[in-house]
């Protein structure tokens, strides 16, 4: 699985509610540079992605892993006006949220087939 | 730009009627010419509300000189900025009593769009007849950016409580999985929530702008100060940094692990033992490159630990992470040695 997160605290807790979850491997970058690079080396089963990464945007992130058929979710500290209108219907999780938040919004991605998108 | 057609004969009477009262109303009419408020009179006997009058605050507000607007219907000067509703709106106030302020984008001659709040009331004469309007207008440009600048900072500091709101969880969730005993989780907890509060007042300081190397580590060490020692458990050596808010909260916890893992096992766990912080910057072909040493000495004999704990884990990894730098830790025999190096961006630097 791929994070992109650049606030470290809050990416130390995120390892540890995926290790929790049962997920085996985690890749995390904490720039849209890093990201890429690394979307581009590795094939990942699914990925999450920080809106905002210290004033970048990761949608050009987004977009790689669109045209790689990855499934991914948000996640932000800014409300739902942070997705661009490209991605308004894609899964986002509003930090803070509970390992039980994380736990169902994956498990959604993983089993549908539309990637988790929220039927508008 | 708006050019005229040579004036009807109604025209030139109601500027006539415009001059009379000059003449004759002395102070009333210094009032109106005089004042910053930009106004306009409109003559109520043409269509389209042509404008008969109109003082120097509207000329300058506007950029038009007085014979490009004399003549001119004022929907037409003006209006052709606002929403097709508000144009609605300001037409059906002339000739009605209600006096409502509507806000509108204008136009200036020159094109460039500004906001005003535009207050239409009627002129009657005698028998009661709307002869003419008045219309005066409110520069609203400073008030509107005000606003948007306000929901910028409101954005902005609801995004900083979230973010800290998730570090808090954090905190907690570490405290947790890291042991079961009550006392020890809320000392880990209020130890860590207190640090990420004083790098808090030391950033509402400086308004969040950021906080200098030094402040920060005097201001992150100081609950580990030993008050009853004649020396210093800490020696601060470096020149002025400035580090974005960002950076200084990350450091902030980073120096909080460091001094807390040093009382428990390492240099200030004994009296004899100390600790000694010093920093320097070098150019890089990336940018300016920030090396900060912290080296313990004097403490017990140093050997790996059998276990990296949360504060292990932050510094090693969660810091180099966030800050996109290195983060060398070594646990050197004679005392800890941990390097922290990244790339400070150049309008960080910038006081």
């Amino acid at each position: 699985m791929l994070v992109v997160e650049d606030e470290m605290m809050l990416l130390i807790m995120i390892e540890d509610m995926l290790s929790d979850l049962g997920c085996q491997s985690v890749s995390v970058a904490a720039t849209v540079k890093q990201a890429l690079a690394l979307v581009g080396t590795r094939p990942f089963d699914i990925a999450m992605l920080d809106v905002n990464l210290n004033g970048e945007m990761s949608f050009q992130v987004a977009d790689a892993l669109v045209s790689l058929h990855v499934p991914f979710i948000f996640s932000s500290g800014y409300g739902a006006d942070a997705l661009t209108s490209k991605y308004y219907d894609r899964p986002l999780l509003r930090k803070p949220y509970s390992y039980h938040d994380l736990e169902n919004v994956l498990q959604r991605v993983c089993a549908d087939g539309t990637g988790g998108r929220r039927r508008v | 730009m708006l050019t005229i057609d040579k004036k009807s004969r109604d025209q030139i009477v109601a500027e006539a009627c415009v001059e009379e009262f000059r003449k004759k109303l002395g102070p009333f009419v210094v009032a109106v010419e005089r004042t910053r408020m930009a106004m306009v009179f409109t003559t109520a006997k043409q269509p389209d509300n042509p404008i008969i009058f109109a003082n120097d605050s509207f000329l300058k507000l506007t950029g038009y000189a007085r014979d490009e607007v004399l003549g001119q219907s004022f929907n037409a000067l003006i209006g052709h900025a606002s929403a097709p509703d508000i144009l609605g709106k300001l037409k059906s106030a002339f000739g009605d009593d209600n006096e409502e302020i509507l806000e509108s984008t204008c136009n200036r001659r020159d094109g460039s769009v500004f906001w005003a709040a535009i207050l239409i009331g009627p002129v009657r004469d005698a028998d009661g007849n709307i002869v003419q309007n008045f219309i005066s207008f409110n520069d609203l440009t400073k008030h509107k950016d005000e606003l948007a600048q306000s929901r910028m900072f409101i954005d902005e500091l609801n995004h900083r409580v979230k973010n800290t709101l998730s570090t808090v969880q954090s905190i907690v969730s570490q405290a947790l999985r890291a042991t079961n005993d009550p006392l020890v989780i809320r000392e880990a907890i209020e130890a860590r929530l207190f640090a990420l509060s004083r790098s808090h007042d030391l950033l509402s300081q400086e308004i969040w702008k950021g906080a200098e190397l030094n402040g920060l580590l005097t201001a992150a060490l100081e609950p580990f100060q030993d008050a009853s020692r004649k020396s210093g458990r800490f020696v601060i050596t470096g020149s002025k940094i400035h580090l974005s808010p960002k950076v200084t909260l990350a450091l902030g916890m980073a120096f909080h692990e460091l001094a807390t893992n040093s009382v428990k096992y390492g240099a200030l766990s004994l009296e004899s033992g100390s600790v000694s912080v010093d920093w320097a910057m070098r150019q890089t072909p990336n940018g300016e490159r920030l090396i900060i040493r912290w080296q313990e000495k004097d403490g017990p004999v140093v050997g790996l630990p059998s276990r990296r704990g949360f504060g292990s884990k932050l510094l090693e990894r969660g810091l180099a992470h966030e800050l996109d730098g290195n983060v060398d830790l070594q646990y050197r025999s004679e005392g800890v040695l941990c390097t922290i190096s990244f790339i400070v961006p150049k309008d960080d630097r910038d006081e």
